[in-house]
């Protein structure tokens, strides 16, 4: 540092770094070997340096408030359980300068049209496995090439469209590919994330320097999907494992980012060679499927047919050429381990031209000068599967770290790679490159890889001028996967001059004018309908165990008939006896967080928060709070959080058909529980106090009180909770309200029935209003209920299947 | 030799089958040199919306059908005529497994008839270290690949019980070949991973055989249903060679192809996905007459 008369802003820049200590032999991001910070960094440790440690932690605290905010987490699988674990970030961007990004591009780019020629003639002429160039035994032998694709050229023209490349940093200073990810890369999502958290914690620093940004990237991307449609009425969707997917938070992020619909296997069929996505207006084209489900699993017809995941057909759709993969069926073959130990000759045997990225040194044994190289130098190597597909320091079950073995002697290593030869490969074992990451609110050197994306648009390969750099938690490099507590960093490439100040922070999806119009995928309407119905069960569930726990601490006498007979009313919904009777709502809410997580690209971050919130306070209160009076007020907190959040979503949400079907399941889950409640407290035989009790489980106790001058009696009940259109919370307010909804419907017309439902809407409408406080009795309510049972099965039929 | 082959499978879903798409395999192959599928008509009811005819990756005739009504059965049925044509006289030209290895490793071809895709195990044979021990115990490291071939033939019809109450069309494989019994599907997936165990690369073969045998001959097992068998490859000179593990015979002049491949998943007569929520049953009936 050269800074003159700055005495004061060197010391704090070394009290900074005064844990930094660079490695042996390791090249190190942040410090260059002469010891000096690079340049690229120097403005960003100058403003840490300058920062008080309380400052510090403030911002990495309102990065994570962000991430926590938006919901980003990833699945982690453990030996035991499944849980979702808060998104690692690193709170330290890694700084890359322009001229160093630019040779990587080029490197990248250069591999990028490689991996296309070789996908090609892979499943296409086969010239490099009959040249020479690539055993047939890593075909034929590969999981990964899907026979049923051999002959087929992508409608566009291209198998590969997105790309991601691993990369680390090696001990002379270079850069290494480390591996390819062709199938359906992930990872592109959590960089825009980490982009927005880090922004945030550094936003003054981060708009001082050029760095350049993300949108650009990804509205390209965007508008060469949608040019990729066979048609303008086709569409273009994201295709995802499920639910149960590690990464499926950020095929929901990128879905909604991009404007494009996310779909799973089911929500798709195949007509005529065509491909379709079920909506509740019928099946509606599907031309582009950027997916993230691994071929294999994507049709249980011509692929593996075990997968629950796939859509039967869809190998034939890609066949008669009516639909693009993003990436093309069967591109996974592509990162097969041992393909490193080939890719530098068949580059200059396609193209005459050196790799200028070198991949990680990897020899296949099932030749025989390899395996003997290997063998003499099994120390020093990584043996592992051949046509593993993971990443060098991903160790499989395989693998074995050449020196973890050297115990066994010498003999055991050789016998074991003669024995398994052509399933395995050698790689030099990895040193990679430290960066610098706060531990303990020190700045400390931790290896570290770069995951880099590609995307092909008009104008060729387009890199992600960005990405996300994984930080190993230890000075090991195998600990680098997030699996094993790692954590992962946003990746600032700094140029020299200004850059395009892209608005993609502040508003994700401004930059794109161009919008598809809208269709509900059937699945999409079904989770909508039953996340409307259990919140709306949660409200039911929790106004019963009030009344309960009110009436418990007015009581001296637990035994009174109504007490019991209201305990024994909750245990038909799923409750312990004698306990606090909150099973029912937790797993209401339970169902509800399930419905909302199946459409959280449809649903907002608000709403999502609210109802995050309420399973918290549920979880909360079940396990503190006390019988009589104490769960009796916590319940009356619940119901607050839970009005917020209704408010959220049935006033401001915009009134589109998935926000009709959330509202008709609210509307049909009111109307039965309410018929259920007058079934049992409305009734003549019910105990005392049994009809104040339904009015203030329907919350109508002060409506009751300003309409009917008399005492309250069976009449004056069901005349107010049954079959009064004004009164919100009575049965047939709920029917005028689904009549209304069903109009909107496809397929309706507003004024007259046109749909089978409507027209069973209608009869069990008449059917109720024939009726009169006095003629509604419990078996009549009993009859009510059953139609609207009737009602929920042509709902069903009509648009769910 | 010239047959009439007559076949009809169906399938009874007492509760209702909803929207289905199926691949078909019945039809008699044409292979140059081999056999002749001279005519041949499939008939389907209730009638599919969709019907496309294409060949498969192993060169594989295969029928795609969709169905979009509910319906309670499927039945399919095939007429056709084929023509076996005599094989020539086999001269042993074939390698030892040792040689058979380098023959394979200088085999520079992916097509669907190269011995690579034959090798490593598959859903329905895999590889494992029973039936790679039982084929030691049976081989000669000294003899030609089609000696040894020809002994494992011999050895597993020897061995396994012909049983058609045994085994079902989802037995493991392995736990037929642990009870040593089966019929001719289970016997061809043992043989299979036997022959891969040792190096020799082998595959499926499902097809018909003639159903009442020429005049003073036996009837072989397998006649009254659709027939399954092994084709092995014993080096470039030789190339594949079938063989018909039930009933320890070369397959030849009774032996009518309609598909071939790596095991009984790549060519199931009828591979579908259905959606129905109960249990369904079959039928099958073959019949295949030599014309005079």
């Amino acid at each position: 540092m050269t800074m003159q008369g700055e005495r004061a802003a060197e010391s704090s820049v070394e009290r900074l770094l005064a844990g930094y200590r660079r490695l042996e032999d390791v090249p190190d991001e942040l410090i260059g070997s002469d010891g000096a910070i690079r340049p690229v960094w120097t403005d960003l440790i100058g403003a840490l340096a300058d920062m008080e440690t309380d400052e510090l932690s403030a911002r990495m605290a309102r990065g994570d408030q962000y991430l926590r905010d938006a919901g980003v987490f990833y699945r982690h699988y453990g030996p035991q359980d499944t849980v979702e674990r808060d998104w690692p970030l690193s709170h330290m961007p890694l700084l890359i300068d322009e001229n160093e990004w630019n040779g990587i591009a080029e490197g990248l780019i250069q591999r990028a049209d490689l991996l296309e020629q070789v996908v090609a003639d892979l499943y296409g002429p086969n010239r490099l496995v009959a040249d020479g160039h690539l055993p047939a035994p890593l075909v034929a032998g590969n999981k990964e090439w899907l026979r049923p694709l051999v002959g087929v050229t992508p409608r566009s023209g291209h198998f590969l469209h997105f790309l991601a490349f691993d990369i680390g940093r090696g001990p002379d200073g270079d850069w290494w590919v480390l591996g390819d990810r062709t199938q359906a890369p992930s990872g592109a999502g959590f960089a825009l994330e980490n982009r927005i958290a880090t922004a945030r914690i550094y936003s003054d620093i981060f708009s001082r320097l050029n760095v350049e940004r993300l949108a650009g990237f990804f509205r390209d991307f965007r508008d060469t999907l949608l040019d990729l449609r066979q048609s303008d009425d086709s569409r273009v969707a994201i295709l995802t494992p499920g639910l149960h997917n590690d990464t499926y938070f950020e095929h929901a992020y990128i879905a909604r980012y991009l404007g494009f619909m996310l779909l799973e296997g089911e929500d798709l069929t195949v007509r005529d060679g065509r491909l379709m996505v079920r909506t509740v207006a019928g099946l509606s084209p599907v031309s582009v499927l950027l997916r993230r489900l691994d071929a294999n699993w994507s049709d249980p017809l011509e692929l593996n047919e075990a997968s629950r995941l796939g859509t039967p057909g869809m190998v034939g759709a890609i066949r008669s050429g009516s639909v693009t993969m993003v990436n093309a069926l069967g591109s996974g073959v592509l990162e097969t381990r041992a393909l490193l130990a080939f890719l530098p000759r068949i580059s200059e045997a396609l193209t005459g031209e050196r790799l200028k990225l070198p991949n990680i040194a990897t020899w296949w044994c099932g030749q025989s000068r390899e395996r003997e190289h290997v063998k003499a130098n099994a120390a020093r190597m990584t043996i592992g599967d051949a046509f593993a597909t993971g990443l060098p320091f991903d160790l499989d079950e395989l693998s074995v770290v050449g020196g973890a073995m050297s115990g066994e002697g010498k003999g055991a290593v050789e016998a074991w790679i003669d024995a398994n030869a052509t399933r395995l490969v050698g790689q030099e074992a990895v040193t990679l490159s430290t960066a610098p990451a706060f531990v303990d609110g020190m700045l400390v050197p931790r290896p570290m890889s770069l995951r880099l994306f590609l995307a092909r648009t008009h104008d060729g390969w387009r890199i992600m001028p960005g990405g996300f750099a994984r930080i190993g938690h230890s000075t090991d490099t195998p600990e680098l996967a997030m699996q094993r507590g790692g954590s992962v960093a946003d990746v600032w490439m700094v140029k020299s001059g200004p850059v395009d100040q892209d608005t993609m922070l502040t508003q994700p999806v401004a930059p794109f004018v161009r919008s598809q119009p809208g269709v509900l995928p059937s699945r999409s309407a079904d989770n909508l309908f039953w996340l409307g119905r259990y919140v709306e069960r949660s409200e039911t569930m929790i106004r019963l165990t009030r009344a309960y726990h009110v009436r418990l601490a007015e009581t001296a006498w637990p035994d009174a008939p109504l007490l019991s007979d209201l305990a024994g009313y909750l245990v038909l919904f799923g409750n312990e006896p004698d306990g606090s009777f909150t099973e029912s709502i937790r797993t209401a809410l339970d169902s509800a967080s399930t419905s909302a997580s199946n459409v959280r690209d449809r649903f907002s971050l608000d709403g999502w928060l609210a109802l995050t919130d309420i399973d918290k306070t549920i979880h909360r209160i079940a396990s503190t709070a006390t019988p009589g009076d104490d769960l009796a007020r916590g319940m009356g907190v619940l119901l607050r959080k839970l009005s917020g959040f209704s408010g959220l979503v049935h006033e401001n949400m915009y009134r589109f058909t998935g926000w009709r079907f959330l509202s008709i399941g609210r509307a049909l889950e009111r109307a039965i529980a309410m018929t259920n409640l007058l079934a049992r407290y409305a009734d003549p035989a019910a105990p005392d106090g049994a009809f104040d009790l339904a009015l203030e489980v329907g919350d109508s106790a002060m409506s009751h009180r300003r309409r009917y001058a008399v005492a309250t009696n069976r009449e004056t009940i069901i005349d107010l909770l049954a079959i009064d259109p004004l009164n919100p919370r009575s049965i047939v307010h709920q029917f005028d309200q689904l009549r209304e909804h069903f109009g909107y419907l496809p397929g309706a017309e507003r004024h007259r029935p046109t749909t089978e439902l409507q027209r069973v809407m209608l009869k069990t409408h008449a059917a109720l209003a024939t009726h009169t406080a006095e003629t509604l009795d419990t078996d009549a309510l009993r009859e009510v209920g059953a139609d609207i049972a009737a009602l929920s099965g042509e709902l069903d039929r009509t648009y769910f299947r | 030799m010239l047959y009439d082959v007559t076949l009809k499978i169906g399938y009874d879903y007492p509760d209702m089958a909803d929207v289905g798409r199926h691949l078909v395999r019945l039809m008699p192959a044409d292979l140059p040199g081999e056999q002749r599928a001279i005519a041949g008509v499939m008939s389907v009811r209730p009638q599919p919306q969709e019907r496309i005819d294409r060949i498969d990756f192993f060169g594989n005739r295969v029928t795609e059908l969709f169905f979009d009504q509910p319906h309670e059965s499927v039945v399919f049925e095939v007429q056709a005529r084929v023509e076996c044509l005599t094989p020539g006289p086999q001269f042993d030209m074939s390698p030892s497994l040792t040689g058979l290895a380098d023959e394979i490793w200088a085999y520079r071809n992916v097509g669907p008839d190269s011995p690579h895709h034959f090798t490593g195990p598959s859903d329905r044979a895999p590889i494992d270290r029973r039936t790679t021990g039982y084929a030691r115990s049976v081989i000669d490291a000294k003899a030609s690949t089609l000696e040894n071939v020809t002994a494992i033939n011999r050895a597993l019809h020897r061995d396994m019980r012909f049983d058609p109450d045994a085994t079902t069309v989802d037995t493991p494989m392995l736990e037929a070949f642990e009870r040593r019994h089966g019929v001719c599907q289970d016997f061809s997936h043992v043989m299979i991973a036997c022959l891969r165990g040792i190096g020799v690369p082998a595959g499926y073969v499902s097809g018909f055989l003639r159903t009442i045998p020429p005049e003073g001959e036996e009837r072989l097992e397998g006649a009254d249903a659709m027939h399954a068998w092994v084709r092995a490859w014993c080096g470039s000179e030789t190339g594949w060679v079938e063989f018909d593990p039930t009933n320890a015979v070369l397959a030849g002049e009774d032996h009518i192809v309609v598909a071939r491949a790596r095991d009984y998943s790549d060519v199931a007569p009828v591979k579908g996905v259905l959606r129905t929520a109960g249990a369904h049953s079959s039928s099958q009936a073959v019949d295949v007459v030599p014309v005079a």
